[in-house]
């Protein structure tokens, strides 16, 4: 089952995922007329700086088990075994912040929302853009991003990609000339890496 | 394999589920005193504000013991355990027997010392009933006194506030929750609640009420008095185990627990508010009786007992709670004492009225007071739970825009 796939390292940080989310959360799924509804939809995702003010685009990770359904008082959060998704049902939201108090992410935000009932704030985070996938689109966050820092696919195919990446790089004799292109900053991950491993050195 | 559950809250809840997911033929069976199905306790608060009914209140169905293959016994209170033996006793009847039992009681509410404490419309907020009773003499209530600044003596406050009663506030230190966030924050709370209508009387406390059959006036032990006709008693939870032989479990304030949730006795587990484990901001037992802890020694207990040896981190003091115009998230430690290993890093925002306060030990965090910017709040719960070293500046944490990718590469 394909999935978003958080690349950090090639963020640049020009936030069009946010817009995007919004909007594929909105009433009218239309960027200018998305502008002019109440509520004004917010995005699920937030790119923010990192360690090194690198882009981060800092989103759900429908964890299992997950934390904030575990602490969720009124049972209003769930997990949709079909979807892999966790999901929260606006309806029951009694927007009491449990589940930001226990994701260890920070992803969650609280606000009124057009899936909500009008006037009530609830928590509102990713949904893996079910009702796009519904409609065979992939998620909205995925399809706007311009330097693939997401990507939408099989889990075990990233990982296998990225770990081969990582080791060729760590491992000795390799310049940063062979970096995989477009990986600026992959640069300063290895860099690290080698330090920790004590790599390279006498 | 018979699993006995006393306790149908939720720590109980969650380790029978888990038990039920692990082991699909083992025998379940569940003991509780409330009769109604399993429900929200911290949400009993808003059936008394009026924002939800009380039939939001059930956390499952009906069916639930049925679904889960569990034989509940419920309005019953266990009387006695036999360690050797290895069964519970519930009054006179027969003992049931059990081959691993969770003791998931709970706690009950702190009684008060004050005379007269028995007149009519002197409530605790612990319970749905509770809560029923209140709400049937609300209507002949025009003054309200509550007992105690913590979270209940709020919600309590907050619920009254909302239906047009006057309220005073009695708390013997000198602000609001002063057992969960600092100075700063409880002024701020203060604040706030005093410009809502709330009366706040501080280092007061009650010596005797008086009335006709329902309270009438509480004198105060600075030899004032004050009339009320409701009086709400928040002082905080004792963990219920007056049933549990102290020569063959240790006990505590609450149940002594290592890191299987295994007490001293073989087979026998405790959970949730009764349980006291070790803290992991302090480094020392503490009963932390809070929802999301009671879950996760629920689950822990219940792994350990369907015998799938899993240990638990330890627990940690956290609380959120939305008043008015102020949201207010804690954790571990707010208050740390005067000691050169500690070090506090503080954010006043005056714009967004917000206050952030983290509290370090060494490289560690270990306690955190947040007011009005809450959002990031799992983050710093998760630093302090998993005890990783923080390697960047504490005022970089403050920073606006602080994500969790500041912390790692």
């Amino acid at each position: 089952m394909k999935k978003v796939i958080v690349h950090p390292e090639r963020c640049v940080g020009c936030m069009q995922c946010m817009p995007a989310c919004a909007t594929a959360h909105s009433r009218s799924r239309n960027l200018f007329a998305a502008i002019l509804e109440s509520p004004v939809p917010k995005p699920r995702i937030h790119v923010g700086a990192g360690l090194y003010q690198e882009g981060f685009p800092n989103r759900c990770r429908h964890c299992d088990p997950a934390p904030c359904l575990l602490a969720c008082l009124p049972g209003a959060i769930f997990r949709d075994e079909e979807l892999d998704t966790v999901l929260i049902d606006p309806d029951k939201c009694i927007n009491c912040a449990s589940c930001a108090m226990a994701c260890p992410f920070g992803v969650i935000r609280y606000h009124e929302d057009c899936h909500a009932p009008p006037g009530k704030v609830v928590a509102v985070k990713c949904d893996n853009c079910f009702e796009r996938q519904e409609q065979g689109l992939i998620p909205a966050c995925v399809e706007v991003c311009k330097v693939n820092a997401l990507t939408f696919e099989e889990p075990g195919e990233a990982l296998k990609r990225k770990t081969d990446e990582v080791a060729r790089s760590v491992s000795l004799g390799v310049s940063q000339a062979e970096l995989p292109a477009g990986f600026a900053r992959f640069a300063l991950l290895i860099g690290h890496k080698r330090k920790e491993l004590h790599v390279g050195r006498p | 394999m018979k699993h006995v559950i006393i306790g149908n809250g939720i720590a109980g809840i969650s380790a029978a589920e888990t038990i039920r997911s692990m082991t699909p033929d083992a025998d379940i069976v569940m003991i509780g005193d409330e009769t109604a199905p399993p429900y929200c306790r911290p949400m009993i608060s808003m059936v008394l504000e009026g924002s939800i009914t009380g039939e939001r209140l059930p956390i499952r169905d009906a069916d639930f013991y049925e679904r889960a293959g569990i034989s509940p016994v419920l309005s019953h209170r266990v009387s006695a355990i036999d360690v050797e033996g290895k069964s519970v006793r519930i009054g006179g009847e027969r003992p049931i027997p059990f081959d691993r039992l969770l003791l998931a009681t709970g706690a009950d509410p702190r009684p008060i010392r004050a005379e007269n404490r028995h007149l009519g419309n002197i409530f605790f907020m612990r319970t749905q009933e509770h809560v029923r009773g209140m709400l049937q003499a609300l209507p002949q209530v025009r003054r309200a006194l509550i007992l105690g600044g913590g979270l209940v003596g709020f919600k309590a406050a907050y619920g009254l506030l909302r239906r047009g009663v006057e309220v005073t506030m009695l708390i013997r230190s000198g602000y609001p929750l002063s057992q969960q966030v600092d100075s700063h924050a409880g002024r701020m709370i203060l604040k706030e609640l005093v410009s809502r209508g709330l009366e706040v009387r501080v280092e007061t406390d009650v010596a005797a009420f008086d009335g006709n059959g329902a309270v009438r006036r509480a004198h105060l032990s600075d030899g004032t008095e004050i009339p009320c006709d409701m009086v709400v008693v928040g002082k905080g939870v004792l963990p219920a185990l007056s049933f549990v032989p102290r020569d063959k479990i240790a006990v505590d304030l609450g149940i002594l627990v290592d890191e299987q949730l295994r007490t001293t006795a073989p087979d026998i587990y405790a959970a949730g508010d009764v349980a006291e484990s070790m803290d992991i901001a302090r480094n020392s037992r503490w009963v932390n009786a809070i929802w999301p802890e009671a879950v996760a020694q629920g689950r822990i207990a219940g792994m350990n007992m369907a015998g799938r040896t899993v240990a638990y981190k330890g627990s940690l003091s956290r609380n959120v709670i939305r008043i008015f115009g102020l949201d207010v998230m804690t954790a571990g430690i707010v208050n740390p004492p005067e000691d050169d290993r500690y070090k506090i890093v503080s954010a006043i925002d005056r714009r967004r009225r917000s206050y952030r306060k983290l509290v370090f030990h060494e490289d560690r965090l270990v306690g955190m007071t947040l007011v009005n910017d809450i959002e990031q709040g799992g983050v710093l719960v998760a630093l302090i739970q998993g005890c990783i070293a923080v390697r960047i500046p504490g005022e970089k944490m403050l920073a606006p825009g602080f994500n969790c990718r500041r912390l790692f590469i």
